[in-house]
Formats: C-alpha cells, sequence, structure tokens
C-alpha cells in the first residue's frame, strides 16, 4: 500500500546483538542527532554523523539512509566498514555511502576521533563562504583559534583523492571548514563532538550577525587580541575531558530522556 | 490544536480513490511540514497537487480560511483548470492561488506539484537585485536553473498566466520578485526538498551578503560539475525524489506529533 511507510518503525532492537561498548556509543550516537535536530542543525535526511565502534576493527556507525535525525535511534543506526560496506543494518534503511568519503577519511587517519558531525546549517555554509572563515569574535569560538582548519570545495564528495587532501587539510585539528560547503566537527568522545559542534554553530550565527552590524553601520568588528585568544584557546584545551564537557552532555542526555526517550532504543 | 477545523470536515478516505487519498495525505503532509518550518503566512500561499486519473485535469488546493497547520487530507480543495470547485466546501479557494497554480500545472504536464510561499528569507532574496549566488554546494543545485518572475501586483489576473509559464521555462524553480518563491516538481516529495533547499540558500544569502564583501566564489567547472551530479542523481530516481529529502521519515514524525493532518 502506498501510505504503508507511515507505518514503518526505525528498527528493532539490536541491544542483545551487539557488544555493551557498541551498544553504549549506539545510545550516545543517537542522541547526538537528536540533539542536532532539536537545535536545527538538520539537512532534511542529509548529511552524517559517524561514529568509531570500539574495538580493533575499523567499523563505523551510520544514519540509516533517509531518516530524519529526530527519528534516529540507538538501534537504527547502520555499522559499515570503511568503504561503507552494510555489517549491520536492522532496520533495513541502507546507507547513504556518498557522503561518508569525507567521514571515513578522517576515521582512518585519525584513530583518537571518535565521532565525525558534518551539517549543512544556514550559518555554517555562510561563514564557509567567507574569505577570512572564522573570525575571534566571541569566547565560544577562542576553543577553535589556531586549531580550526579549512578543506577547499572540490565539487561533490565522491572523489576518493579527496580524502587525503581533507587528512592533510586537517592535520592534527578536530574542526573543519569544509568551504563553499558548511563544518566538520569532530571529537575524541561523542560529548565532545557535540561540545564542538554546538559552539562552532552558534560562533558562526553569531559572527555573521556581529559582521552585519558592523557592515551595516560602518562600525568596526572586535577581535579579541591575539594573546588573549591563544591564552583563552590553550586553557580550554587543557580542561578537555574534564569540567567543559562533563557537565553539559548529562544536561542534554537528561532532558532527551524525559521528552523523547526512544532515542535509546 | 486544529480540532474545530478537524471536527467540521468529514472524512474523505472511503469516498475517492486510493491514490487520491494517498495525494491528499502528502499534500496536507507539505502543508504541515511548512507551517512547521515557520514558512507559512497565516492564511496566505498555497501548495496544488494534481488529482491521479483525471488525466491531470484537476487538482487540489487549500481551502483559504485555514492556517497551514489545521489542513487535512479531506479539508483539501478539488478544482478544475477553470476554477470550478468540485466538491462541496466550507472553504472556497485563493483567486491568485488558482492563477499561479493553474498555470504552473496547465503549463507544465510534467509536474504534479507546485508550492508557493512568502518566507522573510525568500521576500527580501526577491526583493535585492541580482540572482541566487552559485558559491556554495547547495546553490549549485540552482545554478543556471532558477526562473525569476517580475512582479505584477496581486496575482488574480488571468493573462498573468502566460508570462508566468514563460518565465518558468522549464525550470523547477522560481523567484517571484517583490513576492516570494516558488517550486515545482514531478511529485510531492521532490517539490518539498526543492522548496527546502531554495529557502535554505536564500537564508545563507541574506547571511553572506549582510556579512559583506570577501565571498569565496567557484571555478566554472566546480559550478558545473556540481550541477550536473544533482542532476544525475535526480535522473537516477525514477520516482523523481530521492530518500535524501528525508520525505517518509518526515511524515512518520508529523503523525507521531500530531495525527490530525491524516483525516
Amino acid at each position: 500500500m502506498p501510505l504503508d511507510y507511515l507505518d514503518i518503525i526505525p528498527a528493532p532492537s539490536v541491544k542483545d546483538h551487539v557488544s555493551p561498548e557498541e551498544w553504549e556509543i549506539r545510545v550516545e550516537l543517537a542522541a547526538l542527532y537528536r540533539l542536532a535536530a532539536k537545535h536545527g542543525y538538520t539537512d532534511l535526511g542529509g548529511t552524517h554523523f559517524s561514529a568509531r565502534v570500539p574495538g580493533p576493527d575499523d567499523h563505523f556507525l551510520l544514519n540509516p539512509f533517509g531518516m530524519m535525525f529526530a527519528e534516529i535511534t540507538a538501534s537504527s543506526l547502520v555499522k559499515v566498514d570503511v568503504d561503507g560496506n552494510i555489517l549491520l543494518d536492522a532496520g533495513g534503511h541502507g546507507v547513504n555511502a556518498a557522503g561518508f568519503t569525507i567521514h571515513s577519511s578522517v576515521h582512518m587517519a585519525r584513530h583518537d576521533l571518535i565521532c565525525a558531525a558534518h551539517t549543512h546549517t544556514v550559518a555554517g555554509i555562510a561563514v564557509s563562504c567567507l574569505n577570512d572563515g572564522v573570525l575571534p569574535l566571541s569566547q565560544h569560538v577562542l576553543r577553535f583559534h589556531g586549531r580550526l582548519s579549512y578543506h577547499d570545495y572540490e565539487g561533490p564528495a565522491t572523489n576518493l583523492d579527496e580524502r587525503e587532501r581533507i587528512v592533510a587539510d586537517l592535520g592534527e585539528n578536530n574542526n573543519i571548514v569544509l568551504r563553499n560547503h558548511g563544518l566538520m566537527c569532530c571529537g575524541r568522545s561523542i560529548p565532545e563532538a557535540w561540545r564542538n559542534l554546538y559552539a562552532l554553530e552558534k560562533s558562526c550565527e553569531a559572527q555573521l550577525q556581529a559582521m552585519a552590524m558592523a557592515n551595516a553601520s560602518g562600525r568596526q568588528l572586535k577581535f579579541v587580541p591575539e594573546d588573549v585568544a591563544q591564552a583563552t584557546s590553550d586553557k580550554i584545551e587543557a580542561r578537555h575531558g574534564k569540567d567543559t564537557v562533563s557537565r553539559d552532555w548529562p544536561t542534554q542526555i537528561r532532558r532527551l530522556d524525559a521528552e523523547e526517550p526512544d532515542y535509546a532504543t | 490544536m486544529p480540532a474545530t477545523a478537524v471536527d467540521t470536515v468529514p472524512s474523505l478516505k472511503d469516498k475517492v480513490s486510493p491514490e487520491e487519498w494517498q495525494t491528499r495525505v502528502e499534500l496536507a503532509a507539505f502543508y504541515r511540514l511548512v507551517a512547521q518550518h515557520g514558512w507559512d503566512d497565516l492564511v496566505g500561499t498555497h501548495i496544488s497537487a494534481r488529482v491521479p486519473g483525471t488525466d491531470g485535469k484537476e487538482f487540489l488546493l487549500n481551502p483559504y480560511g485555514l492556517l497551514f497547520d489545521e489542513i487535512t487530507a479531506s479539508s483539501l480543495v478539488r478544482l478544475d483548470f477553470d476554477g470550478n470547485l468540485l466538491h462541496e466546501s466550507a472553504y472556497p479557494v485563493n483567486a491568485a492561488g488558482f492563477t499561479i497554480h493553474s498555470s504552473v500545472l496547465a503549463g507544465r504536464p510534467d509536474v504534479e506539484c507546485a508550492a508557493h510561499t512568502h518566507t522573510v528569507a525568500g521576500m527580501a532574496l526577491s526583493a535585492v537585485e541580482g540572482t541566487l549566488r552559485p558559491v556554495h554546494q547547495k546553490a549549485l543545485r540552482f545554478y543556471n536553473a532558477l526562473a525569476y518572475h517580475p512582479y505584477e501586483g496581486i496575482a488574480d489576473d488571468p493573462d498573468e498566466c502566460a508570462r508566468l509559464q514563460r518565465d518558468l521555462g522549464d525550470h523547477d524553480a522560481m523567484v517571484l520578485e517583490n513576492h516570494g518563491l516558488l517550486t515545482c516538481g514531478r511529485n510531492i516529495r521532490s517539490t518539498w526538498a526543492l522548496l527546502y533547499n531554495l529557502e535554505k540558500c536564500c537564508a545563507v544569502q541574506v547571511a553572506l551578503e549582510a556579512a559583506g564583501d570577501g565571498i569565496i566564489e567557484l571555478s566554472d567547472d566546480i559550478k558545473q560539475n556540481t550541477y550536473q551530479q544533482f542532476q544525475r542523481t535526480l535522473k537516477n530516481n525514477q520516482s523523481g525524489g530521492s530518500k535524501l529529502d528525508g520525505w517518509e521519515s518526515s511524515l512518520r514524525l508529523l503523525k507521531k506529533q500530531d495525527p490530525s493532518f491524516l483525516h
């Protein structure tokens, strides 16, 4: 029947079919998708957030193809290898392997990065089109000061050669502006990827409004002085894994658990 | 909650063909998605779809006087290209809506659905000289493929039909200057995805151009290749939609939040 799709459930539970470590990362990644949906960091069924499955293999979790971020559950996440081949897909939705090129390049080169989140938001796209890129205009953006990479646009990211150039451009940073395209924020944990994504999106939004004000009024932007920016960036980096991440994430999980607990199924 | 409007319209589910019912449900969902994104305009603007099995000669339009988040499958109004309402309806259709949608659907036999909005970003872009700038991946979907129609006043003059058709040409998206946006597609879901993407492109351009100069331009090669890639993806998908549109998932989410559109 034509409207049968209205009754499809995301996926039966895989909790008893995967390791406890994999289940935990599935629940966290599903939470990240839901948080992104709540904050409007979505692009219909497009873009990916990926996570490395704990263990010796290069296996990753990806969103089920065609599913809005707000519908994604832990069990519906699809496990793939580095080439995008499907290893576990309980909901049978498949994956959009084309967009995985960017993610797989990062995951292959950077085993320390557990999660990579790519967005096409209005503010992220707009800042990605600016020659000057992300500017040191707010406290939020200083965590990225001197730690943000840029990759020039090459056309739709389906060319495997581009992987090497993305990896080279990312270098040792965890976050990258994909020029004329969008943003990608990674993390050594999913909570860290969330914190980076939230901070960079908000930074871009504030930067655009500041630039619009300055441009229209003829007044100057106030750049944070270089020494202050660098010292603040270093301080935030040194705190990684302590209060800045761990106090934020549980608040978001509490909210999800109360409002949409099905993400963890 | 839209309970009042829903209660007053009897269900057409068992009175129309399953194909028409599907079209009604999906078109009602389209209105709800537009409302959810804040892209509605009180009772203004309209989205239309052809009724299957009528040789393309009849279409559905919103009941004029309902908010988009009150519209249901059964309350959509069925009419022909002469403007005749083909069943009883407590609400008329909007005259400008009839002009715009009958022009697009009559002039483009390949089109099954057309959507028109008055969003802030769309209106803003439509009021500034120049075109949508091909400076990012999303905008390249519309590279050399976006039509423009000059403003002529409220679109209730049937003479505007021919000019709307001429300006749209073979394109599937058009800026109605000093007015808003229009997209049309081979089915309802692809028309939604086009509208979503065009709207987002307008929002990006508003932000970008307000920020001033210093925009990175792309080479002609990259622009052309990316546009071609979008076209190939579209052609490879026989239904004219792509799972990238998240359509089925969006409708399941709508159903979960407020199933009244299914009435």
